[in-house]
């Protein structure tokens, strides 16, 4: 059975919150019941979408644009395609189910997310898995995935979970980080795991500058990136871009000025 | 039923509902893996006084084991659900951490056991948790590295005590028709045979003519008492010795005998073999009755 489609006629002439658009808010929904669905705006989602019948575990958007935000925030299941690009706040707090995104990515993708996958083919904005104004944390789970680059502060006060960027990561990635796992293939900017507590922020290339406050611990071959590349090897094709890892790190330990147990890895 | 002129007697094996885990232990190599393991599974023959019942099940290639090199299964039963926690702990703790290079994983899903939940406090906040795959670990900083090890262990109800016994001309005859059973049986998955080599000389009888003593030996079989107990053994019996199976599940625990009893049965009359018989307290104690010409049929 196809993906149940909303195919956006036009761009809208301002951006439009699709927090409300969740395939398990879907299921049983006729398309004429789903297009008369209000929006937050106040408007419906035939004034904007050609609704098409399908399986409403896969919502497929289409014809996508950067104007449409919270595409897949808060989903618990099923699966969010969205062709072309979104805008703001996707995937904000995931809690389950699968968001791929064909083009790019705004500000705050996955920021709270608890779990679930959320996929990204281009780029994505700053804060990418980090915490929104205010919030005490990031992602918090999860597996958010982007094949290309990734803005500023992304993984900020991140908390859990798996941060996969395909290209290079702005400046201060890893900032405030409480644990989990940020994996950079590309190159990061300035200050990267500035103010680490915990958690781990691994790297292809070594940085142009790290901050003074990570020391060196040597070089380790670490068991747990074994696990960590067996499980993106299950995946191989969505997460070939990081693979294979090298048998080895240098391990450099810190935000020391945060009490240094959180590391920052680089392959060998 | 006589099979290669060994009697099989028509008796039962009684055994008992007990709760197991199965742990995977993994090193830089088998050798160490061996060590680590073999130090984790000592001093568990019975319940009565180790804790716990546990061995080696058997050897895992680098695409079994979770972290992709050499390792081994280990197998722990215990009586209680809170006896095989402190178990797993106290012996992981003392034995896995400490070896070289060991790791150590969850083998079963089932209610949650501590791992390394506990264990990581030796990290003195140091260590690392990591959750990959949706399953906690906890990285623990030591001499050698780091030793990563699963935050939980699954535990199931499980089935011990199931056991036969093996009468032969004389103590190399039994040894030797028991040695046959343990290689059969220790190519079978789900089991442990926990005493030295698999295999037991002392079998017990429940209670003593002392009073503090819970078990005491089983004098019916003991050939040199014969003529002063009621003996179960005929004049050329010269001795007898016991497997004692664990299994996770009772379908293993009959599948290990049949296996270990056929094995001694091979080794046959012409090896000195006389009798096999099986170990139980009337049925009435637990809750597992294995037949000895049901499971040989």
């Amino acid at each position: 059975m196809s993906a149940l489609t909303l195919t956006l006629r036009s761009p809208p002439p301002r951006s439009m919150d699709l927090s409300t658009l969740l395939p398990e808010r879907l299921a049983g929904l006729e398309a004429a019941q789903i297009g008369a669905l209000p929006l937050r705006d106040g408007s419906s989602v035939a004034d904007f979408f050609d609704v098409m019948d399908g399986d409403p575990k896969h919502l497929a958007i289409r014809n996508s644009n950067d104007r449409l935000t919270h595409v897949g925030a808060a989903m618990r299941s099923g699966t969010i395609t969205v062709e072309g690009d979104c805008g703001a706040y996707a995937g904000l707090g995931l809690n389950g189910g699968h968001l791929e995104v064909t083009g790019n990515a705004g500000d705050f993708t996955g920021s709270g997310m608890k779990a679930g996958m959320i996929r990204i083919s281009g780029n994505a904005g700053d804060f990418a898995g980090g915490a929104l104004e205010g919030d005490r944390q990031g992602m918090r789970g999860g597996i958010l995935a982007i094949q290309g680059d990734a803005g500023d502060r992304t993984g900020e006060r991140m908390r859990r979970g798996l941060l996969l960027i395909g290209g290079n990561a702005g400046a201060y990635c890893a900032a405030n980080m409480l644990a989990g796992t940020i994996f950079v293939a590309g190159q990061v900017g300035m200050m990267p795991g500035f103010s680490l507590k915990r958690g781990t922020l691994l790297l292809a290339r070594m940085p142009e500058n790290l901050p003074v406050t990570f020391q060196d611990s040597g070089e380790h071959a670490l068991l747990f990136l074994t696990l960590l590349e067996k499980q993106l090897e299950r995946d191989r094709q969505a997460f070939s871009r990081f693979l294979p890892f090298g048998k080895k790190v240098r391990r450099y330990c810190g935000d020391l000025a945060w009490g240094g147990t959180g590391e920052i890895l680089i392959f060998c | 039923m006589i099979l290669n002129g060994v009697a099989i007697d028509d008796t039962f094996a009684e055994a008992f509902g007990m709760r197991a885990t199965r742990l995977l232990i993994t090193a830089l190599n088998i050798k160490w893996a061996y060590h680590a393991a073999r130090a984790a599974t000592g001093f568990a023959t019975s319940v009565i006084g180790c804790g716990c019942e546990a061995g080696i099940e058997r050897e895992l290639s680098v695409e079994e084991t979770p972290d992709g090199r050499p390792g081994l299964s280990v197998l722990l039963f215990a009586v209680s659900s809170k006896e095989l926690a402190k178990q797993v702990e106290r012996r992981v703790g003392q034995c896995v951490l400490t070896a070289p290079s060991s790791a150590v994983f969850a083998g079963l899903e089932g209610e949650a056991v501590n791992l390394g939940k506990n264990l990581r406090f030796f990290g003195d906040g140091f260590q690392m948790s990591k959750v990959i795959g949706g399953k906690r670990y906890w990285r623990i900083p030591v001499m050698d590295g780091e030793f990563l090890c699963e935050e939980t262990t699954g535990m199931i109800k499980a089935v011990g005590g199931g056991n036969f016994l093996v009468l032969a001309r004389g103590q190399t005859e039994a040894l030797t028709a028991c040695e046959a059973a343990i290689d059969a049986m220790s190519k079978l998955r789900g089991v442990i045979m926990p005493f030295p080599g698999g295999i037991v000389r002392s079998g017990s009888k429940v209670g003593s003519k002392y009073k503090a003593l819970p078990a005491s030996t089983n004098d019916a079989f003991c050939p040199t008492l014969r003529g002063a107990v009621k003996s179960e053994l005929s004049p050329d019996t010269g001795a007898v010795l016991e497997i004692v199976i664990d299994g996770l599940t009772e379908a293993d625990v009959r599948d290990a005998m049949r296996a270990g009893i056929d094995a001694v049965c091979k080794v046959g009359a012409s090896g000195g073999v006389l009798r096999v018989s099986a170990g139980n307290y009337g049925g009435k104690l637990g809750q597992f009755h294995f037949k000895l010409h049901e499971i040989m049929r």
